[in-house]
């Protein structure tokens, strides 16, 4: 058991005694115990230096006791989990915990960087910017890289998260931000109208500031208030209490973002559950009763680690029984602040003095310093003398001019309470200025939002109460709830009573952003540099831009800019706010989706079969696609294509097409509707004949083809190509309820009802001999090319079997409904054996489709006609049809257009690659001679060397004529020749046979 | 000749594998595939509303759907798909394409969707909580009663979802999944359940 735990109390606070837990900090071993977060342990252990600043190293220690904590982030966990920039005042402790510092080296103690100190005069705002300016080469090879090794904060892990985060949607009537006395008040009423209730509170206990500041409710102790409140909550079905859970964003239509720390708190999360879940809330009323930021008072040495604001040294010593210093001076603008000497005094700690920038103290204060014998300091804190080893004594600037110095081990800051104004202000809003708490508060909110308790500028525990009891149940009301409330709890309001202060001028550097190591004297550099909006002034100086978002720091820089540009606060205004309000990791956003789980996929219904039979699979969009079929022996994917492709062409081979979008077009006028969005005409195509079919975009260009069916007077089937599957059913759509409503058609996707196989070879019929019924008549009378009906199969099943080729040897395309798909293509297996039938991926469909010319993917790329694409002839003039118009413009019919041409290298053992540009002979590569590109390439076996399709100007005319590969990219430059875009059977008397 | 034997397979066949999953000695989530259903689109032609809501109430004893909802009709049911259009869900043969195209004639276009559909039920005390990872859809029992309906997406995967009747007085919740995307969605939904315990396994009867 290391650690003493020497700063802990004896008794009180939220902590469990007897669960003590130990923990490393920097390779130091160290206890302390449950209910405690890693700063009040540290806190407790007396650690008072625990981290370096960003730009300067400066020894930083422990400001705040909440998620606005500039200065203590740590590395929390070592490996894969380690987290960069985790806030110690946030982290929960947790036996085995692991933490250390950051942005020093070789350690905390003695780190080399802070020499940046000394160079602080070249650090100023805007240094950064100005490095630019300097000669460009240096900024590449100087000054980024070295500013980056000195500046920065904690690293990230560098290897894979090997936890999981997920996401979630919640619905409530009533969603609640903060469950401090305004929140639980709020929570509370709406619950009791019978309001659905979603309570957010980002610590691992309820009560806000209860926790700390106490207090009187209804008369009774606040934390029994709270238990009681809790309890009646809990009671009730329709409220859900999320602790550890922050309410991050708002988003349009009443939907909130929350992020859950699930499992931070423990080493490493219980096995299937995630580390953190990402939350959207749709709420119809939300409550933000986020309280307050204590804000600090930016003074010389203000930085200095034993320097802590007020409230948050209440929250060591009462919540967490753990004393940051033994003799405390405190430093306050306001009747709140004098608390922490009440707190302090009452846990038996010294009081050095208290200083106070009003001109007046309270007779009650007055008596309660007299009574613990300190002194009562008329000024301000001008300068902190202490360094890495904290605060020893404190210079005070009296009113007057006099000066006076504190001995003392610790600082307690209060220059007043910021609202957290963050919630309310997402959708552009801009707070307000309220002079008589000297801050901002929310002025409106995006709608169904409302701001209740310190969250609004209401300090005292009874307004908290008051206000948020009244939001709630008006929330529950908006929200169509009603019900018995009960009265609103009762609480004194204390006197808050503030006398502005923001900065002290004094000697040394006085910080306002402390993450990112702004100061005061930033600001003003700012300013005669010309950066006077808030808005240049946040870029130019970084001012609230770390990862603290500026909550201690971003008014008060405001308010020193306001006083050097002699305007007022609210003229000065605020930067515009926006989400997250803390950070949230990445991986919540992404939650499930990583790895294979990126997207959803597809698998095809022959897809396990093909997988058994060794596929390798290609993801094509969602599918995923068997691309070849390797057999033992094969040295490389070019012999097992080669081999599959010889084997359709000279026997019979099949494939899974089930990829290819499937559209059934029913109703009387399904004829007349595919002649509107197809170029050519289906309204006289004969039941039982399949047709292929090119549709343009509305603006003359290309969109989809492929085939479609008329297997009814009333029932067409349409196919579509796989990639634009999904994109044509919403096109199809869109024309049927907008464009043609007139039109009695019905339309439906039936891709995922039909496993589909095409056939082909020139075996394709003994195959489909043995497998069909033999009473059917597949004879190119009984069954013509193009031709398409339903088959029965031996075996007792009906399929649809279409003689369409796209291989261009003789075949069909198979249908059966989809669960019957791996049936298929185990049953083709066994028909085809004697016949050597071989399965086929869609590296050998897309060989066989370039050596038959077969436009497709490539060649339909959103900038061609159906006249570059060699098939203008298809398009009807005898009726209209969608892009008819269009395509007719001169640009679109020039004849200088880059068309669909075969392309083969003039050197056959030449390899030809796509994307290489055509360029004639003779002239110099480059966009004035550049006549198009190749768009697709294959081994083509049949002809024994490599060949293409390509889009080269004019490029049908221009057979034989020898022109340039040009291949930048890759270093190649060949001759090749243009030639006729079908390579193979070009009369098509094979898929005709 | 060599024999043909069609083995039906479900999208699920080989993804699904019947028995425990996830956090042991926890039962919160109950996942079961129904196969081989029968599952028809209706799509009423233009003008004949009236003819077919009339064919509908004769055939199934109960009106079609107009509004998101899923309508019980004995020995099928009816769920709303889209302005005008529903889906007829039933076992055993009974309302199959060829049982209901006379039923239809000229009022509606029919078309099987049997097989381009997986149908998960998804029960147990935790099935909401499993469910509010994948669906943005308000799932409290006052606003998704029994018999409601909606299509939505889930994991960005079009589904149609309907509570069904009660089970063991527990809510159960139906998801029809495009069949080429049920291993996919599967493996999500074990994802999203582990943590609560699951009991996984497969039925022919509908429930």
């Amino acid at each position: 058991m290391a650690g003493d735990q020497a700063n802990r109390l004896n008794n009180g606070g939220l902590i469990d005694r007897s669960a003590a837990l130990n923990f490393r900090f920097d390779g130091k071993t160290f206890s302390g115990f449950k209910g405690d977060t890693l700063a009040s342990a540290l806190v407790a252990n007396g650690v008072k230096l625990v981290g370096r600043s960003f730009k300067y190293h400066r020894p930083r220690g422990i400001l705040t006791a909440g998620s606005e904590e500039p200065n203590a982030l740590v590395e929390l966990r070592s490996g894969a989990r380690r987290e960069a920039n985790t806030k110690a005042t946030t982290a929960e402790l947790y036996e085995g915990l692991e933490a250390a510092s950051q942005n020093r080296w070789p350690s905390l103690n003695f780190d080399v960087m802070s020499v940046n100190q000394l160079l602080a005069p070249i650090f100023v705002a805007g240094f950064y910017y100005k490095t630019f300016m300097w000669p460009a080469k240096f900024w590449e090879a100087i000054y980024e890289p070295a500013i980056r090794r000195a500046a920065g904060l904690g690293r990230a892990a560098q290897v894979s998260d090997p936890d999981h985060y997920d996401k979630a949607w919640a619905h409530c009537d009533v969603v609640i931000a903060g469950s401090g006395p305004a929140g639980l008040a709020a929570a509370l009423a709406a619950a009791r109208c019978g309001a659905r209730v979603i309570l957010c509170e980002e610590d691992f206990v309820l009560g806000g500031r209860l926790l700390a500041d106490a207090g009187t409710i209804d008369g009774l102790h606040a934390a029994e208030w709270v238990a009681r409140a809790v309890a009646e909550l809990e009671a009730m079905p329709d409220v859900r209490i999320m602790t550890r859970t922050t309410l991050f964003g708002v988003y349009d239509g009443g939907t909130y973002g929350a992020i859950e720390r699930v499992n931070d708190h423990l080493p490493v999360p219980p096995e299937h559950q995630v580390r953190q879940r990402l939350w959207r809330i749709v709420a119809k009323r939300c409550v933000v009763a986020a309280g307050a930021i204590e804000r600090p008072i930016v003074f010389a040495g203000n930085d200095t680690p034993g320097v802590m604001m007020a409230s948050a040294m209440r929250s060591y010593i009462s919540r967490y029984a753990a004393t940051p210093s033994r003799r405390i001076a405190l430093f306050t603008n306001n009747e709140d602040g004098w608390r922490t000497a009440e707190t302090a005094i009452a846990a038996g700690l010294q009081v050095a003095a208290v200083i106070d920038a009003r001109p007046d103290v309270s007779p009650a204060h007055r008596s309660l310093a007299s009574k613990g014998g300190f002194p009562v300091l008329h000024g301000s804190v001008s300068g902190v003398d202490g360094g890495k080893v904290g605060v020893r004594k404190i210079s005070v600037l009296l009113t007057g001019g006099a000066r006076a110095e504190v001995e003392a081990d610790g600082l307690a800051v209060s220059g007043g309470w910021n609202p957290a104004v963050g919630l309310t202000s997402y959708h552009r809003g801009r707070p307000k200025w309220r002079d008589d708490i000297a801050a901002f508060v929310p002025d409106g909110a995006p709608p169904g939002i409302v701001a209740a308790g310190a969250a609004n500028g209401a300090f005292s525990l009874g307004a908290c109460l008051r206000e948020g009891f009244e939001a709630g149940a008006a929330a529950a009301r908006d929200a169509g709830r009603s019900g018995n409330t009960g009265s609103t709890p009762l609480a004194n309001d204390e006197a808050f009573s503030l006398t502005p202060l923001w900065h002290v001028k004094g000697k040394g550097k006085a910080f306002v952003d402390q993450q990112h190591d702004v100061t005061a004297s930033d600001i003003e550099l700012a300013q005669r540099e010309g950066f006077e909006s808030v808005e240049h002034l946040k870029r130019y100086t970084t001012l609230g831009m770390a990862t603290d978002q500026g909550k201690t720091s971003n008014v008060a820089g405001l308010a020193i800019m306001a006083a050097v540009t002699g305007k007022s606060i609210p003229e000065t205004g605020t930067t515009i706010y926006r989400p997250p309000y803390v950070p949230v990791a990445i991986g919540a956003f992404a939650g499930h989706h990583r790895d294979e789980n990126f997207h959803a996929t597809r698998l095809t219904p022959s897809h396990h079969w093909a997988a058994e039979q060794g596929a390798v699979f290609v993801d094509t969009g969602l599918w995923k696609r068997a691309q070849w079929y390797p057999r033992a022996g094969e040295k490389d994917w070019l012999e097992s294509v080669t081999r599959e492709v010889k084997a359709v062409r000279s026997g019979v081979g099949f494939c899974d097409v089930s990829t290819l979008g499937k559209i059934d077009v029913h109703g009387p006028d399904a004829g007349a509707f595919l002649d509107r969005v197809y170029i050519n005409t289906f309204s006289n195509l004969a039941v039982g004949k399949a047709r292929y079919g090119l549709m343009l975009r509305e603006d003359g260009i290309v969109y989809d083809d492929g085939t479609t069916s008329r297997l009814a007077e009333d029932h067409y089937f349409l196919t579509t190509t796989t990639a634009k599957a999904g994109l044509v059913m919403q096109h199809l759509e869109f024309c049927r309820q907008v464009l043609f409503p007139e039109l009695d058609v019905q339309l439906t996707s039936v891709s995922d009802q039909w496993a589909q196989f095409s056939i082909a070879g020139p075996k394709t019929r003994d195959l489909l001999k043995e497998i069909v019924d033999p009473a059917e008549d597949l004879s190119n009378e009984g069954f013509p090319f193009m031709g398409a009906r339903e088959v029965n199969l031996r075996g007792g099943l009906t399929a649809r079997l279409f003689r369409i080729s796209f291989s261009g040897e003789m075949a069909f395309e198979i249908s059966v409904p989809a669960r019957y798909g791996e049936a298929t293509a185990r049953n083709l297996m066994i028909a085809g054996k004697a016949f050597g039938v071989t399965p086929y991926g869609t590296e050998a469909l897309g060989v066989m489709r370039i050596e038959k010319g077969h436009v497709a993917g490539p060649e339909l790329s959103g900038t061609t006609t159906a006249a570059d694409l060699g098939l203008g002839k298809m398009m009807s003039t005898k009726k209209d049809f969608i892009g008819r118009v269009m395509a007719g413009r001169e640009a679109l019919v020039a004849p200088n257009r880059q068309v669909v041409v075969g392309i083969k290298p003039v050197d056959k053992t030449r390899r030809l690659r796509s994307g290489a540009h055509i360029i004639p002979k003779g002239e110099t590569p480059g966009p004035d001679n550049d006549q198009g590109y190749v768009t697709s390439v294959c081994f083509s076996p049949v002809l024994d060397q490599w060949i293409g399709l390509g889009l080269v100007e004019r490029g049908r005319e221009r057979i034989g004529e020898i022109v340039r590969a040009h291949d930048p990219l890759r270093g190649e430059d060949y001759d090749v020749e243009l030639c006729n875009s079908v390579f193979y059977d070009p009369d098509g008397g094979r898929q005709r046979g | 000749m060599a024999e043909f034997s069609w083995d039906i397979r479900s999208p699920l066949d080989r993804a699904l594998v019947a028995g425990p999953y996830g956090a042991r000695g926890e039962d919160g989530v109950t996942l079961i595939e129904i196969r081989n259903f029968d599952l028809v689109q209706v799509m009423t032609r233009r003008g004949a509303a009236g003819e077919m809501a009339k064919a509908a109430q004769a055939r199934f004893g109960v009106a079609a759907p107009e509004t998101p909802k899923a309508v019980s009709a004995g020995d099928a049911t009816l769920i709303w798909s889209g302005p005008d259009q529903f889906l007829v869900l039933s076992k055993g043969g009974r309302h199959t394409m060829e049982a209901l195209a006379p039923v239809f004639a000229g009022s509606a276009s029919l078309s099987d969707q049997s097989h381009a559909r997986a149908l998960i039920s998804v029960s147990g005390d935790k099935a909401r909580a499993m469910l509010a990872k994948l669906s943005s859809i308000d799932l409290h029992p006052d606003v998704f009663g029994v018999g409601a309906a909606a299509a939505t997406s889930m994991d960005h995967t079009s589904v149609t979802l309907w509570r069904g009747k009660d089970r063991n007085a527990q809510a159960v919740f139906n998801v029809l999944v495009f069949a080429t995307f049920a291993e996919s969605l599967w493996h999500t939904m074990l994802d999203s359940a582990a943590e609560y315990g699951v009991t996984i396994s497969h039925s022919e009867d509908l429930v």
